[in-house]
């Protein structure tokens, strides 16, 4: 469903990321492993700012090629990004957010039916629509930077670091609410420090090493992959 | 004629809080600084003059045009110059400056212009002189349509920018222009846009003004810097701070003009802007 071929991200002379390739299926959950600075956020600049990819990189989603289309015009295209660092409006509340969640004309007409779906998913929220989004919790506005990627109704739903910085409860509460998703049909594109959880999550995931991919495999294979486990999982 | 004078500061800090209305909009979302501000307040007194006496347009109609040409203009001005700087610029406040020596250049020119077509000296119309009687105090009927209108034009955009889609995509580039693109707003279309609309109020401000006072071509220059006095003093984007900001300069140039000497109106309103930057910098209502 989600294709992308030869992705290469520069930032100046450092290549952060090397000639990378993956895809994801209809309704599939794939996590990208890689320690920090392994490129992980710039793999999702690359797939999704066409500015910043190097000539030559191919994405196609649902059929079409969308490598040439704005960063902007991808919401619209079903796909949405929950950027490292959250990118939440901090100054505007949680309803303005949820709202501008559904500014994706693909979004409007059902945006009343989306904004039920999601607070049943974040409970939380619904208490605090009129509360400004700056003035929340790290896990909250993680919250509302999932739901709000949810609200414009996406395909592919692509997360960074989703549980970074959030207590182990939050955590768990987070990626609770992202099995559901997952369960919904929405692909899942997510980048993850937390081993453990992301590949309980995803049905399989890339390893990413310095900007280039080194392994790949199912959940199982990963987790039971000495490399990965020696890596990542502190053992 | 104490309370004259003051009636006669709130029609004009009616004006003023309108017109800043149109430079912090510009500001806030546009994210920049527009020096020539004031010639496009410029041109709608201007536009109205020239429609009122050439084509007997009345100027409350006149604006339905001028305020479409105003939009026009800063539109353009936006795509030509403004657009290729913010597309070179590597970093916003990069934009700022260099929109403020763009801006300043356009300043002279507009200037020039109006003078070889205006001359360099008062012009201006007679257009409901009629006085009435408000509070006690006998008011041009202009200066009354005056204030009624800048008030209208205010409530208007005060609830288009809270109450509107169009408006929660406004405060969301204001606030933060990096994450629109993540819900699909085009930032360089909303900042065109709002740099437009901007424009759109300046020329509406002008029309306005023209209705109750004569202009001369270098008044742009100094309702700038009212302008930003008044966005300063009321707080960037806090559309509340900007008509209480207006409503003092108003009066207090109307009182100064009127109990000290006209010439000391624009010392005394950097006497108060001065005043408020040493005792609250981020403004009045921070
Ligand atoms: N804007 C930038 N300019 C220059 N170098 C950058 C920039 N962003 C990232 N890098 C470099 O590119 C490499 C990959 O960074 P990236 O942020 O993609 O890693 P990451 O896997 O997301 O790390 P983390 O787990 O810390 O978030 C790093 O060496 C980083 O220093
Ligand atoms: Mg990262």
């Amino acid at each position: 469903m989600f294709e992308a071929r030869s992705i290469s991200v520069r930032y100046g002379k450092h290549l952060a990321l090397d000639d990378v390739s993956l895809e994801v299926g209809t309704s599939e959950c794939v996590a990208i492993l890689g320690a920090n600075g392994a490129g992980k956020s710039s793999l999702l600049r690359g797939l999704t700012q066409a500015g910043l990819r190097e000539r030559g990189g191919v994405i196609r989603h649902r059929g079409e090629d969308i490598s040439a289309t704005n960063d902007f015009d991808l919401v619209e295209k079903g796909i949405a990004l929950v950027p490292e660092g959250r990118g939440v409006f901090a100054e505007l509340t949680v309803d303005d957010n949820l709202s501008l969640g559904a500014h994706p004309k693909r979004a409007r007409e059902s945006a009343s039916e989306r904004r039920a779906e999601v607070l049943d998913l974040f409970p939380k929220l619904g208490q605090r629509l009129a509360q400004t989004v700056g003035t929340m919790s790290g896990g909250e506005q993680q919250m509302v930077a999932v739901a709000r990627a949810l609200m414009s109704r996406p395909t592919l739903l692509l997360l960074d670091e989703p549980s970074l910085g959030l207590a182990p409860i939050v955590v768990d509460e987070m990626f609770a609410a992202l099995h559901k998703v997952r369960d919904s049909g929405v692909s899942i594109l997510i980048v993850e420090q937390n081993v453990r959880a992301s590949l309980a999550l995803a049905a399989r995931g890339y390893v990413l090493e310095a900007g280039r991919i080194v392994g790949r495999g199912s959940s199982a294979e990963l987790v039971a992959d000495p490399m990965v486990a020696k890596a990542f999982l502190g053992h | 004629m104490l309370l004259s004078t003051l009636v006669f500061g709130v029609v004009l800090g009616g004006t003023y809080a309108l017109v800043a209305l149109g430079l912090t909009i510009q500001y806030g979302v546009a994210r920049i600084m527009n020096l020539s501000f004031g010639e496009v307040v410029m041109f709608g007194a201007f536009a109205t003059f020239v429609l009122f006496t050439g084509a007997s347009l009345s100027p409350v109609l006149g604006l339905f045009v001028v305020v479409p040409l105003a939009f026009a203009i800063s539109w353009i001005l936006y795509t030509v110059l403004m657009r290729p700087l913010v597309k070179r610029a590597r970093h916003p406040e990069r934009v700022e400056i260099d929109s403020i020596l763009v801006t300043f250049g356009l300043l002279f020119l507009f200037q020039g212009l109006f003078t070889q077509a205006f001359g360099s000296g008062y012009t201006g119309y007679g257009w409901l002189q009629a006085p009435v009687e408000i509070l006690g105090a006998r008011v041009a009927s202009g200066r009354v349509l005056g204030l009624g209108l800048a008030c209208l034009i205010g409530l208007g955009l005060w609830a288009a920018t809270t109450r509107t889609r169009w408006g929660l995509t406004m405060r969301a580039v204001a606030t933060r222009p990096a994450f629109a693109a993540l819900v699909g707003i085009d930032e360089n279309r909303v900042a065109r846009q709002a740099f437009a609309l901007g424009g759109a109020i300046a020329g509406a401000g002008g029309a306005i003004l023209s209705m109750y006072q004569p202009v001369t071509p270098i008044d742009g220059g100094f309702l700038t810097m009212k302008a930003l006095v008044i966005v300063i003093m009321g707080g960037i984007g806090n559309m509340g701070g900007a008509l209480a900001a207006g409503l003092i300069i108003g009066i207090v140039e109307a009182l100064v003009s009127y109990a000290v000497d006209p010439g000391l109106t624009l010392a005394a309103t950097y006497a108060i802007f001065l005043a408020v930057l040493l005792w609250r910098p981020k403004g009045l209502f921070a």
